[in-house]
């Protein structure tokens, strides 16, 4: 079996891995520790002391809160969307693109969807405005609420790792 | 080790490997010797030049006495191969259609995965392309458009031609390269392309070479043309000093032969050839030559080459005396059009890496290798990943005293210790048993790969020979022939060197080839059976005088010069075209379309069945090929008188232990070198030399016979 050092997992996060070691990453069955040597390489970029339990995006995270132990979804920079079973999009900023007029800031004219059929919603944190996600639905559609992660299943069963702590 | 001047020596081959370079030299009377010595990226002359001085040593005898008796000398190398795959090639710029310019970036779409294993071709996360060998910023796109029937549609414009010309010079081109679409069909506006290029760069005091793709590779399918014609520029040039410089040092050792180059369509050509590029594969084809020299000599019509090194296993067959060749293979992630000796490959070799899949608990082999690192039972390795080689060591089947001749010493106890915590203790194995199974395992994927490759094209194994060759293959040949129920199983003696007897049995042969589109139905009328053969001959006699151009170059005369012309041909609307060898010298009357029919019908029925023939189709000749040979000196095969079975004693080492199929048992260890035509050996043995290792164990026996050929056999 294949490990990497802490180094290698860390540029991978970064994209700076070198295409030769990030092919045979990809080729090869993955190694045992390489989750917890990405968590590892992700806590080392945000600067908040709760433990990460799930990356959920780019600059997104499901955090065990290092004061009450429960689970929030946390941006990067520290601002927190609530509980994690929650749909974090309600608790964040949103820019709907419904008119022509916006959708042509994003594509050449013409080249978009009518805007009485689909919608663009951007969700940004209300703290650093970092773009978290954009939804393409038709305009009447809820909000979506994209997964909730099975963590405990996730930790006990495919990577054999002890599920940290969660106050209810 | 011979009497000293024995006799003349004649024939000289090369392989300058990516980490050794190995030489081969045959005297007159069939005599050999090999000599290997480091690679020299930098001076391959040098490197040449050692490895050289390290053959001929055997014999007692210098490269200043020896070069001026050689009267030829064929090199292979991995060079071109390099600069192509590390992208260290000239600074070329390209001209297309307009509208066309990143055609060659997109790599026909397949460019991002070619040589993927295919459990990494089906996951588009590991597909990428690798840097286009001319960027964007030196392409430029010129106005013409001839149509797929070879109508020009739309004029060049010349005045564009001199316009990108200029603008190329000024981008920092150092040669140009022009193809544009259908020129293989009428390569009128190409060749007037290239005019204007030429005469541009003319004005402007320049001097740079011009490469327009109908001069070289005019056949259809785009990509593989442009991409060819940009090879020739961008690796073959270079490659072109690299072996000037190698001849320049012969001569200064006072040789008087002209260096020739194995080339792809397994043929040997002159460093001075106008196409180059089809040198860029040369090494693995000169084990198939040496192959089909060596079935000739003892009347094998079927052979099953296999050569395993340290990171693949190649195979290739020779049918009927004849290898196959593909015309548009692909080569370091690029489609070409060059006619190229099949052969199919897998990346499992004696140097594979061998883990552990952390899910499944099964054994992975490769794809990587340990190359020239050997394994972990290498100190100076590096390496802390077993490889196959690990457990030959701990099993017995190399001798860590003697590996390449005792150039390195090996750590038995260092393999040991790896395979124990890597893969012997997850397995819950022993040691012995956890190596044993990975060898047994590379046997049986080596097994079936070979069975499953004969019996797809539809040959059954009894019928075939196995050569068995390569710097590790004669570890392995009892592997992966053990019940495959070949004829016989041949190990020549001198299988670590029999890529380079190979190059030095080939014939200095020319091969162009030229698409054509000819369809003709079964019943046709004489009239359209006789412009057939005229469009045929067209074209032979324009490949001719190009194959004529080459031998003149090198100092021949046009009637030295024996033509062979083929075609490919297909029954219409099928797939897959064949290649045949023409019966008749040269194509006129409808009696002549009837015998071109009649020998592809011929060699269809022997490829697939004759019933699958299907005349009532129509034919379709695809292409036209004209290769040209002259005569050149062979290696003839050594040949002594058969002894008795019985091996002298002065060739017996001693024993060593040796694990297999649960047990350790005393190998006897015999000196290859020594062992006399006739001598009979029966397992567990292991006979030794510098270069190599032949395992012969239990349930095994070997002879050796006048040829220096081993036998190997299944004892019932």
């Amino acid at each position: 079996m294949t490990t990497y050092t802490k180094e290698q997992v860390a540029s991978l996060v970064d994209g700076k891995l070198d295409w030769d070691t990030t092919m045979r990453m990809l080729s090869m069955p993955k190694d045992n520790e390489r989750f917890a040597l990405y968590l590892e390489a992700l806590q080392k970029k945000v600067q908040w002391k709760d433990k990460i339990v799930l990356p959920l995006g780019p600059h997104l995270y499901i955090a065990q809160s290092a004061k009450t132990k429960q689970w929030v979804t946390k941006c990067e920079c520290g601002h927190e969307l609530g509980d994690y079973r929650e749909n974090w999009k309600l608790n964040a900023v949103v820019y709907v693109r419904d008119t022509e007029e916006a959708m042509n800031e994003v594509y050449p004219k013409l080249m978009a969807p009518d805007t009485n059929w689909q919608v663009y919603r951007e969700y940004y944190c209300p703290s650093c405005g970092v773009m978290h996600d954009i939804e393409a639905p038709t305009p009447w559609y809820p909000v979506i609420h994209d997964f909730e992660p099975d963590i405990e299943a996730f930790y006990k069963d495919w990577i054999g790792l002890p599920v940290p702590e969660r106050a209810a | 080790m011979e009497v000293l001047q024995a006799s003349q020596v004649q024939v000289m081959g090369i392989d300058a490997g990516g980490t050794m370079t190995d030489t081969f030299f045959v005297r007159e009377d069939g005599r050999f010797v090999v000599g290997k010595a480091q690679s020299n990226p930098a001076d391959e002359s040098l490197a040449i030049f050692n490895s050289s001085q390290d053959a001929l040593a055997h014999w007692e005898r210098d490269v200043d006495e020896v070069y001026p008796e050689l009267v030829t000398c064929v090199y292979s190398g991995t060079a071109m191969l390099n600069r192509v795959v590390q992208r260290k090639g000239l600074d070329v710029g390209l001209i297309c259609n307009r509208g066309f310019e990143q055609v060659h970036s997109m790599g026909r779409a397949i460019q991002s995965y070619l040589g993927y294993a295919l459990e990494d071709r089906i996951h588009l996360n590991t597909h990428r392309y690798d840097e286009p060998l001319v960027p964007l910023s030196r392409t430029r796109g010129v106005t013409e458009r001839t149509d797929v029937q070879g109508e020009i549609v739309i004029p060049l414009r010349e005045a564009e031609v001199r316009q990108a010309t200029r603008e190329l010079v000024q981008a920092g081109a150092k040669a140009i390269v022009i193809c544009l679409l259908q020129s293989h069909k009428n390569g009128t506006s190409e060749k007037r392309a290239r005019d204007v290029c030429r005469d541009e760069l003319a004005e402007l005091d320049i001097d740079i070479p011009v490469f327009a793709s109908v001069d070289y590779y005019p056949s259809r399918k785009e990509s593989h043309r442009m991409n060819t014609t940009v090879l020739e520029a961008y690796a073959a040039e270079p490659s072109r000093q690299t072996l000037k410089k190698v001849s320049d040092r012969f001569r200064k050792h006072g040789a008087k032969f002209d260096l020739r180059v194995m080339a792809t369509h397994g043929g040997t050509i002159s460093w001075k050839a106008k196409e180059l590029a089809r040198t860029i594969v040369s090494g693995p084809i000169g084990g198939v030559i040496g192959s089909k020299l060596l079935g000739e000599a003892l009347g094998y019509e079927n052979v099953a080459c296999s050569d395993i090194g340290g990171t693949s296993f190649d195979m290739a067959l020779i049918t009927k005396g004849n290898f196959a060749i593909v015309s548009d293979p692909d080569m370091a992630r690029l489609v070409l059009s060059l006619p190229l000796v099949a052969m199919d490959s897998v990346g499992a070799g004696a140097g594979s890496f061998v883990r552990l899949d952390p899910y499944s608990g099964a054994i992975k082999l490769g794809p990587d290798s340990a190359g020239y690192r050997v394994g972990t039972c290498w100190p100076e390795s590096g390496l802390d990943t077993v490889s196959v080689s690990d457990c030959h060591v701990v099993l017995g089947y190399l001798n860590p005293h003697n590996f390449l001749g005792g150039a390195i010493k090996l750590d038995v106890e260092r393999a040991r210790s790896h395979i124990k915590v890597q893969l012997a203790d997850p397995l819950g194995l022993s040691v012995e048993d956890a190596a044993a199974g990975v060898i047994e395992l590379l046997d049986q994927n080596l097994r079936e790969y070979l069975r499953a490759n004969i019996s797809a094209k539809g040959y059954n194994a009894a019928d075939f020979v196995c050569f068995s060759y390569g710097g590790a293959g004669p570890v392995h040949t009892y592997g992966y022939t053990e019940g495959a129920g070949f004829k016989d199983v041949v190990v020549p003696a001198w299988a670590a060197g029999f890529s380079a007897f190979g190059c030095a049995c080939a014939d200095f042969e020319y091969r162009y080839d030229k698409s054509v589109d000819i369809a003709v139905p079964q019943i046709a009328p004489d009239s359209q059976k006789a412009a057939a053969c005229n469009t045929i001959q067209e074209a032979w006699q324009e490949l001719a005088a190009k194959v004529v151009e080459e031998f003149v170059i090198n100092g021949f005369k046009p009637e030295d010069v024996m033509l062979r012309p083929g075609y490919r041909m297909q029954y219409m609307g099928q797939l897959n075209d064949l290649e045949i060898t023409s019966p008749i010298g040269s194509a006129a009357s409808p009696d002549d379309w009837n015998r071109i029919v009649e020998a592809f019908e011929n060699t269809y029925s022997r490829v697939y069945a004759s019933s699958a023939r299907s005349p009532e189709l129509g034919f379709s000749v695809t292409g036209a090929i004209m290769r040209g040979l002259v005569a050149t000196q062979k290696p003839v095969l050594p040949e002594d008188p058969e002894e008795g079975e019985t091996p002298p004693a002065e060739a017996r080492l001693g024993t060593r232990p040796f694990y297999r199929g649960k047990k350790w048992v005393d190998a006897v260890l015999w000196k290859m070198e020594a062992l006399k035509p006739g001598n009979h050996i029966t397992g567990p043995a292991i006979i030794e030399s510098d270069a190599t290792t032949f395992v012969v164990p239990d349930g095994f026996e070997t002879r050796l016979d006048k040829h220096r050929l081993f036998h190997l056999a299944e004892v019932k």
